[in-house]
């Protein structure tokens, strides 16, 4: 039984196949939310200036996008066809999903987080410099060629893969939407520059997806063809999809953290760095 | 005739029922270091006895005879059965194989020939099949004759014969999935087992256009 894509062996077929672990996984998250935003009530919009009703619709876009990435056809697509659509998903499983999610929390769901013992933990792995190197490296690991053509055909493996980005996404936007654990919330000229960084930053996957002579990734280069692709195109179109898709949602960060920082200044509140 | 038998039992055992199994010569059967053989340069497998290029005529997609010994003399050859309805072996490594040559300089691209006998020619037809190598490069070569023809052919080279399978959602056909290599002498000394990848291919087939195999 299937409980989570993997690179399979055999032609790509449109059948649809059911994938429960997915099923699972997001049912379990939306559950979970659901039932601790029974105890929120409309406060009034603070910084991001969401109502609720907005944040609502936030982490349940998340858990729709983390679906929607997960599920098939673009789960087993991605697990062991095409790495363009591999990466599409750890644009949307690592880096867009994240962003909803913790969105969709408001500043009363954070504070009733349960174990605050692992605080200064959390204070640590959040910590601007420590989620950059955090978000990056794992990003750059969990595209190394030697490991994704191990952890790619196997249900866990890929289940690891898909989580560690989903962690990396959670603990690179935690320190700019987050209000905790640091108590205040990072200055949005800071947000700006580290959002800009991470957007502009040239990382060792993009760049052998893009620069390298022939295909780097063993299980999409002889996976059964998909339309006719040429597995270096396919490559290297993964490569501008993390590119440009990270850049995007930074980018999108990073004009929400400037009108965040305008209407903070007009209300004549602006927090530290 | 007990030989064709045999070679028939062979290949069933060999060659998995579901479509082009990769019959034992696979990375899953041989595992990808022991592929490169640490005794050449090459990362095709070196053969410990060279096998003799086959003599035999077959006709071409546009229904000409095609003198394999001949055609191929000083060119290096490489040879391939499989046939077009293949859902993963056959065209993955075609069309690595075609990705390379296309990006090679054209004094070694012009010295290099790939040969594909179908083995499901009841199925394969020279349209169908010329319309699907040039898919992969307008150069390659399609030669189609009878079952047994083939089948013969294949077990002149050592590989296991074709097996239809006939299912209810259409048929299959195992076949060996190795590339053989014939350089300019006139033999192949390496064979390319499915798994072999677009950086293997663009090591190796400049080295076989240079390779004279006076030290083999």
């Amino acid at each position: 039984m299937q409980w989570w894509c993997f690179a399979r062996e055999g032609a790509w077929t449109w059948a649809w196949q059911p994938i429960p672990g997915v099923w699972a996984f997001v049912l379990s998250l939306g559950l979970v939310y659901h039932l601790r935003s029974r105890h929120w009530h409309q406060e009034a919009p603070g910084p991001g200036g969401l109502s609720l009703g907005w944040r609502k619709a936030s982490f349940y876009g998340g858990v729709l996008l983390l679906w929607v990435s997960l599920d098939w056809p673009i789960g087993p697509l991605g697990a062991g066809y095409l790495a363009s659509v591999h990466m599409l998903q750890f644009v949307l499983v690592g880096v867009v999903a994240p962003a909803l999610l913790l969105v969709g929390i408001p500043e009363a769901g954070y504070r009733s987080l349960p174990g605050r013992r692992f605080y200064p933990f959390l204070r640590q792995l959040t910590h601007p410099v420590s989620a950059f190197v955090v978000f990056n490296v794992i990003m750059t690991i969990s595209h190394w060629p030697g490991l994704v053509d191990r952890l790619m055909p196997t249900q866990l493996g890929s289940f690891v893969m898909d989580l560690s980005w989903m962690f990396a996404g959670l603990v690179l936007w935690f320190p700019v939407i987050a209000p905790v654990p640091h108590g205040k919330s990072l200055h949005p000229l800071y947000k700006i520059g580290y959002l800009a960084l991470n957007a502009f930053l040239i990382r060792p996957p993009f760049a052998m997806m893009i620069f390298s002579a022939h295909p780097i990734y063993e299980i999409y280069e002889l996976a059964p063809p998909v339309g006719g692709v040429d597995p270096l195109a396919d490559q290297q179109l993964g490569g501008a999809i993390m590119k440009i898709g990270t850049a995007w949602a930074m980018g999108a960060g990073v004009v929400a953290a400037f009108f965040d920082w305008r209407r903070a200044e007009e209300g004549g509140r602006v927090g530290g760095a | 005739m007990l030989g064709r038998a045999a070679n028939t039992l062979a290949g069933l055992a060999l060659l998995s029922a579901t479509s082009c199994q990769p019959a034992a010569e696979g990375p899953a059967a041989e595992g990808r270091t022991s592929a490169r053989s640490a005794a050449s340069s090459y990362r095709g497998t070196l053969l410990p006895d060279p096998i003799q290029k086959p003599d035999f005529v077959l006709p071409d997609t546009r229904d000409r005879p095609f003198d394999f010994q001949a055609r191929t003399r000083g060119f290096v050859t490489l040879l391939f059965f499989g046939y077009t309805s293949c859902p993963d072996v056959c065209p993955v490594h075609l069309a690595n194989l075609g990705l390379v040559l296309a990006k090679l300089p054209p004094e070694v691209r012009t010295q290099i020939n790939v040969v594909f006998i179908t083995t499901d020619p009841d199925t394969d037809t020279p349209e169908r099949m010329k319309e699907w190598l040039a898919g992969f490069h307008p150069d390659f070569i399609g030669l189609r004759g009878t079952l047994d023809e083939v089948n013969e052919i294949q077990g002149r080279l050592g590989l296991p014969h074709a097996v239809v399978v006939k299912s209810d959602e259409g048929h299959t056909v195992g076949h060996s999935s190795a590339i053989l290599a014939f350089t300019k002498d006139g033999l192949a000394h390496l064979r390319y087992p499915f798994g072999i990848r677009q950086a293997d291919w663009a090591h190796d087939l400049p080295r076989l256009v240079q390779e004279d195999w006076v030290d083999s």
